[in-house]
């Protein structure tokens, strides 16, 4: 156990420090006067000079190399990721704003993908050989390899464009002054086609996984015992074969949970909607700097999080896992 | 180790399924300037043509022939695909084997920055990086290759521990043969077949970087892209005209994702013999 957690520390310190420097020394090395590098061109010309000086001072940026990286860490300490001048806003409460966006499309879809993945593959693994396996493993081993930009489009065409019953950008109806059951049925319209687009993408990794496991597991000798016990079809397959399939795709969500933003970017900028990976996508396009480097840093500490909390659950599950290591 | 590659895929549905269209795309590529017609970044006529014999998929908003455009876009993406598997395969056999073969603080040092990689959010790393530096096709090629090799380390390093406990190579130690000779004498051949999947891997994953990235507004101007061809024609989706725009362009690049992702699964045998046909389908 000693042995895992440093080992894993010294990858998350590793991990920071390059994102950290990453951060810092970039906009450094860009040639000319270092506000214009941090914070982009465009950025200055909308900023009073009230607000560039509070900027060159707060991250003295007029003294040496050494001084600033003080000042970073000093402000970084404070929860301060530094100022957003498209949003008008410091980039923490930005980025606040927009996570539970994010949250909701990517929890529910993790969920709704686990769950699918997990049958599918439990079904697949059962029959294995079977005309319905090895259509099934081909169809979603071919919807694997579809980008989930381009499944997110063609959903957004069929159901957008050609049917017309689902709204093609956004969260909600701007302006629409909904509330209680309306409003929620507005956020659940307008959330129905990231959320298929997403799961679809995502559906193939839990059910390669599960099956996988399951045609491992039904060669075990309790199976064999389960099947002579007389028990029924259905408690074979989930009770038994089932659950011990599930291990391995438990460890994946989690590491899917680590992906958050990364995993939505290209959904969430598909259908415009306004999570963290369309504020990215934004940030692009306007040259907001701050922004990517604030989404960045939170993301990596977020994906750190998220992993040690996997080894962490995976140590107490498994006790055998901390002598493995 | 012995195992042969292409017995191995041909013999899957999926892996025969796999190669032919990857080398569908390759002759599309290679024959660009035979098929396309026109030049695909030349305004060769009035924007938002329909389907035509002289424009076969018709012409975008500013008059490019579309076809043509989907033609040479294969020729981006392979190149793309090819030279950042080739780059980042090297990195990842190179590391992983010193890290193997070295081992003590050099090993750890090395793995440490491997996990590291691992867990960082690369392509928010690209599009920080991208924002700065408006990169060309070339400075993608070398982002990508240096964001993509940790995977393939850590596979190969943990192939070349196991075959560093190998007889003939325990042999050609005793017989004095330093670390380089080992690498490229004794280790690097018997890792070919892992290295080759790893190379699929990466192509696939470089492949779909491109033309996110290019999506999503990072591409080199004066390359056709799959990925710019998606971004330009979703903005006129509420035209007719992505039945001949978007759908190919969107099309061609899944053909080309699905036909690696095929050939490297019905390769994976190859890393894990003892799976044998299980994963084949």
């Amino acid at each position: 156990m000693r042995i895992l957690s440093k080992r894993n520390v010294l990858t998350y310190a590793v991990a920071l420090l390059l994102i950290l420097s990453l951060n810092f020394i970039l906009p450094r090395l860009m040639p000319g006067d270092p506000l214009a590098a941090i914070y982009g061109r465009e950025a200055l010309v909308q900023m009073s000079p009230q607000l560039q000086a509070e900027l060159v001072q707060r991250f003295s940026l007029d003294q040496a190399l050494w001084q600033q990286l003080g000042s970073y860490f000093a402000a970084l300490f404070h929860g301060d990721l530094g100022y957003s001048y498209y949003y008008n806003a410091p980039v923490f409460d930005v980025i606040l704003g927009r996570l539970p966006w994010t949250l909701l499309l990517v929890g529910l879809s993790l969920i709704l993908s686990t769950a699918l993945g997990v049958v599918l593959g439990i079904e697949s693994g059962w029959r294995r050989g079977t005309r319905t396996d090895r259509s099934m493993l081909a169809g979603l081993m071919a919807l694997n390899g579809f980008p989930d930009f381009f499944v997110g489009i063609v959903l957004l065409l069929v159901f957008g464009v050609i049917l017309g019953v689902l709204p093609l950008a956004g969260a909600m109806t701007p302006y629409s002054g909904l509330s209680g059951g309306a409003l929620v049925l507005d956020v659940l319209k307008h959330l129905a086609l990231p959320l298929a687009s997403l799961t679809l993408a995502h559906l193939a990794g839990g059910y390669l996984l599960t099956r996988n496991t399951m045609i491992t597991v039904l060669k075990e000798p309790y199976m064999l015992t389960a099947r002579a016990k007389g028990l029924s079809q259905r408690l074979l397959k989930y009770r038994h074969a089932g659950r011990n399939s599930m291990l391995p795709v438990i460890t994946m969500t989690g590491i899917w949970l680590g992906r958050v933003v990364t995993g939505t970017l290209f959904i969430e900028i598909v259908f415009s909607y306004p999570g963290l990976g369309y504020l990215t996508y934004e940030a692009l396009l306007f040259r907001d700097y701050a922004i990517i480097q604030g989404v960045l840093l939170l993301v990596a500490v977020f994906v750190l999080a998220a992993n040690f909390l996997v080894d962490l659950s995976y140590a107490k599950l498994d006790p055998r896992v901390s002598y493995a290591r | 180790m012995h195992v042969d590659l292409k017995k191995e895929v041909t013999r899957s549905s999926a892996g025969r399924f796999g190669i032919a269209a990857f080398a569908l795309i390759v002759l599309l590529a290679i024959f660009a300037p035979l098929l396309a017609g026109y030049d695909p970044i030349g305004q060769s006529a009035h924007s938002f043509l329909a389907p035509s014999w002289s424009h076969l998929l018709g012409t975008n908003h500013v008059g490019q022939d579309i076809w043509s455009q989907l033609v040479y876009g294969a020729r981006t993406s392979l190149l793309v695909g090819i030279s950042v598997a080739l780059l980042s395969t090297l990195l990842g056999a190179v590391v992983g084997t010193s890290a193997a073969l070295i081992g003590g603080t050099y090993d750890s040092i090395v793995m440490r920055i491997v996990d590291a990689l691992i867990v960082i959010p690369i392509i928010i790393v690209l599009i920080l990086v991208a924002a700065y530096l408006r990169p060309s096709m070339w400075t993608i090629i070398l982002l990508l290759s240096l964001l993509g090799w940790q995977g393939g380390a850590r596979i190969v390093r943990a192939q070349a521990l196991s075959l560093k406990e190998e007889m003939h190579v325990a042999a050609a130690r005793s017989f004095g043969a330093g670390t380089l000779y080992l690498m490229y004498r004794h280790i690097v051949p018997d890792l070919s077949p892992i290295l080759l999947v790893d190379f699929i891997y990466s192509m696939r994953r470089a492949v779909f970087m491109e033309a996110g990235l290019a999506f999503i507004g990072i591409a080199d101007p004066n390359v056709v892209s799959w990925g710019v061809m998606m971004r330009e024609a979703l903005e006129y989706s509420y035209l007719n005209v992505w039945a001949w725009w978007l759908l190919p362009a969107g099309i061609a690049l899944s053909l080309l994702i699905v036909s690696v992702t095929f050939i490297g699964h019905s390769a994976e045998p190859v890393m894990d013999p003892r799976l044998g046909g299980e994963a084949s389908a």
